[in-house]
């Protein structure tokens, strides 16, 4: 070996050493750690997978998502009594008496999840931390509408009219959307949470084409031209509308004082976990400006953090379809589920509206 | 040596009886149960998820709908896929190969990529409602989704290429040799098929017939996609019901009552179609 190789040599592996201690020094807290996340696929996962996931492997860990909607998630973990194949969960608001009742979620250490300062104090509590809202509205094709002669809708029941039928998607009352999307149409229609008749009379009057599964496919209908309105969340209005349709969206008017509905999305760290700091610091990750403004952008979630909700506004298709007034979205129907018997709910829904 | 080539079927029956009748056993036992929600269960035996099911209408209403679609679906696929399978097992030259091998290969297209094929086509914007409305023989587009007829159409896809692939090794066991007998004797082409050639490929009807209808009954893609939350059958409703409202014993009874209504109907079905042979039998 001469002297320039052995020079040569010695550089590299002092390079080498230096590069790995000072890697370990940022690294080490969650090597070897897989944190799971039960969340949906799509953007939802992708977004993660772009601004968190090289954040949590920078530091040594790795996280693995587990894909479906929270319903799905909440099923497997009844049927591994309380044993999650995840750490994390999405927890819909519809959920939250659900997870109250067979008691699978362990505490929140506030502590540790400094980012809550973006947040209202309601939005966060020692069970759950709030991630996300959305606005359910209903979105129609102004085109469509013009050609047929028909007024924008204000309400629900104004999806009832002859013109029409069959050419409006409701959400499937098994979908994210669905208990909060017809406890709205519910109380438009006089009716409360005990009184469902009033809101199952006006869905069968609107005698829908479809009931969708997930909001992707009202894009996809109103891109094929099945479709005129749709009853969705705000945000696959603004997806529809970047892939061309020519939609615009309305907040209904669900009774006095109270126009529009609000579905809200809580994250929980499941009591099963032994990956609980992992836990937290996912949590945090998902309340910063970055995460929650990538997020609404691509997913068409409203965020909570209060900067990201800034830098929503300055989006066009967002300021134009989304409501962006901190006293107006205070005004929206958020649907009290303890009062909700989801069985009934389902049931009357079930033998009212499928299989006619 | 019939006894030594039996002995060799063993083995593999008790696995598969194992893998199947083991999964099932948990669930079927679990449908005893009374649903108390959230997937918890009550602790002692009982019929009341089955009785549920047979006195309530919207359980009945689904159960005829899965009934209905399928039989409709099968009937008009082996309408559809036997003329394919005739043509196809009485071509002399290569294309019969090239044909069947695309039969096959389209049986690897998963059903989602089928389904959603069958949505564009028959979307507003789609081919068939365009060019039907062009012709003036509708006022407005037609959609499948959410309809029997839909679900018809969905199962039909579904099952064709399985038809066809049946059929046609029923037909290439039918010499072509009978059918220019008759011919030579007089008969039309079409007393050739309705004295000939239907005749000796009912047996295939019958056990083809059947598995697709089977294959139907328990199909839920195509009934999910097409049904739009607006028609649902039983399999649609088993997963509803276990994975939105977890309820497993009742998922777990109406998939019971499923499996057992559709060994009833086979049963029923190939006991009637012995007892009509055997009756023609003795007539000729």
């Amino acid at each position: 070996m001469n002297k320039i190789t052995k020079t040569f040599t010695s550089v590299a592996m002092a390079v080498g050493i230096v590069s790995a201690v000072a890697t370990s020094a940022t690294a080490g807290e969650f090597d070897g750690v897989t944190l799971k996340v039960a969340t949906w696929g799509g953007s939802w996962k992708e977004n993660m997978e772009k601004v968190i996931v090289p954040k949590f492997e920078a530091l040594g860990g790795k996280i693995e998502f587990v894909t479906g909607s929270p319903a799905s998630s909440f099923a497997k973990l009844v049927a591994g009594r309380g044993r999650a194949p995840f750490d994390v969960m999405e927890v819909l608001d519809a959920q939250v008496g659900d997870f109250a009742q067979v008691d699978y979620l362990q505490p929140i250490n506030l502590d540790l999840i400094p980012n809550k300062s973006n947040l209202q104090p309601f939005q966060y509590n020692t069970t759950y931390v709030g991630s996300w809202f959305t606005q359910e509205v209903i979105c129609y094709n102004t085109e469509k509408f013009s050609e047929l002669g028909i007024p924008a809708p204000k309400t629900y029941a104004d999806l009832a009219v002859p013109a029409l039928q069959d050419k409006v998607s409701l959400p499937d009352i098994n979908s994210g959307a669905g208990l909060a999307n017809f406890g709205g149409v519910i109380f438009a229609a006089g009716g409360d949470e005990q009184n469902i008749q009033p809101g199952l009379d006006l869905m069968a009057k609107i005698n829908a084409t479809k009931f969708w599964k997930r909001g992707g496919e009202t894009k996809t209908q109103f891109e094929t031209g099945d479709i005129y309105a749709a009853v969705v969340h705000a945000g696959w209005c603004a997806r529809a509308a970047r892939a061309g349709s020519p939609v615009m969206s309305v907040h209904p008017e669900i009774k006095p004082g109270v126009k529009g509905l609000a579905k809200e999305g809580w994250l929980g760290i499941m009591k099963s976990s032994e990956n609980v700091a992992a836990a937290h610091w996912f949590i945090n990750e998902y309340l910063t400006t970055d995460f929650q403004y990538e997020y609404a952008i691509n997913s068409g979630v409203f965020p909570l953090n209060s900067e990201a909700i800034e830098k929503m506004k300055s989006d066009e298709i967002n300021a134009r379809l989304m409501e962006m007034d901190a006293g107006n979205i205070s005004k929206m129907l958020r649907i009290d589920y303890n009062k909700v018997d989801k069985t009934a709910w389902i049931d009357g829904w079930n033998k009212t509206l499928t299989t006619n | 040596m019939e006894n030594r080539w039996i002995a060799y079927l063993i083995p593999p029956f008790i696995v598969t009886l194992l893998l199947v009748a083991g999964s099932q056993f948990v669930f079927i036992q679990n449908s005893f149960y009374q649903d108390l929600g959230l997937g918890r269960t009550g602790t002692d035996l009982t019929l009341v998820n089955y009785l549920n099911f047979f006195t309530d209408s919207f359980y009945l209403k689904t159960f005829w709908i899965t009934i209905k679609v399928s039989a409709l679906a099968s009937l008009f696929t082996l309408f559809l896929g036997f003329p394919i399978a005739y043509v196809i097992a009485r071509m002399k030259s290569r294309l019969a190969m090239l044909l069947l091998a695309g039969i096959v290969v389209s049986t690897f297209v998963t059903i989602v990529i089928k389904v959603f094929g069958l949505i564009i086509i028959f979307s507003a914007d789609g081919v068939l409602n365009t060019t039907l409305m062009n012709l003036g023989l509708i006022d407005r587009a037609y959609s499948i989704i959410g309809t029997q007829e839909g679900i018809v159409v969905g199962l039909m896809h579904f099952t064709i290429g399985f038809s066809v692939l049946l059929l046609y090794s029923v037909v290439v066991t039918v010499p072509p040799s009978l059918e220019y007998a008759a011919q030579i004797h007089g008969a039309s082409r079409w007393r050739v098929y309705q004295r000939v050639i239907i005749p000796l490929c009912t047996p295939g009807f019958v056990v083809g017939g059947l598995m697709i209808f089977n294959m139907c009954m328990g199909a839920f893609t195509s009934a999910a996609l097409l049904g739009g939350g607006r028609v649902l059958t039983l399999p649609v409703l088993v997963q509803r019901t276990v994975m939105m409202e977890v309820k497993y014993s009742t998922a777990a009874s109406i998939a019971f009552v499923l499996l057992v209504s559709v060994i009833l109907i086979n049963l029923i079905s190939l006991i009637a179609i012995r007892r009509l042979r055997s009756a023609r039998l003795v007539i000729a």
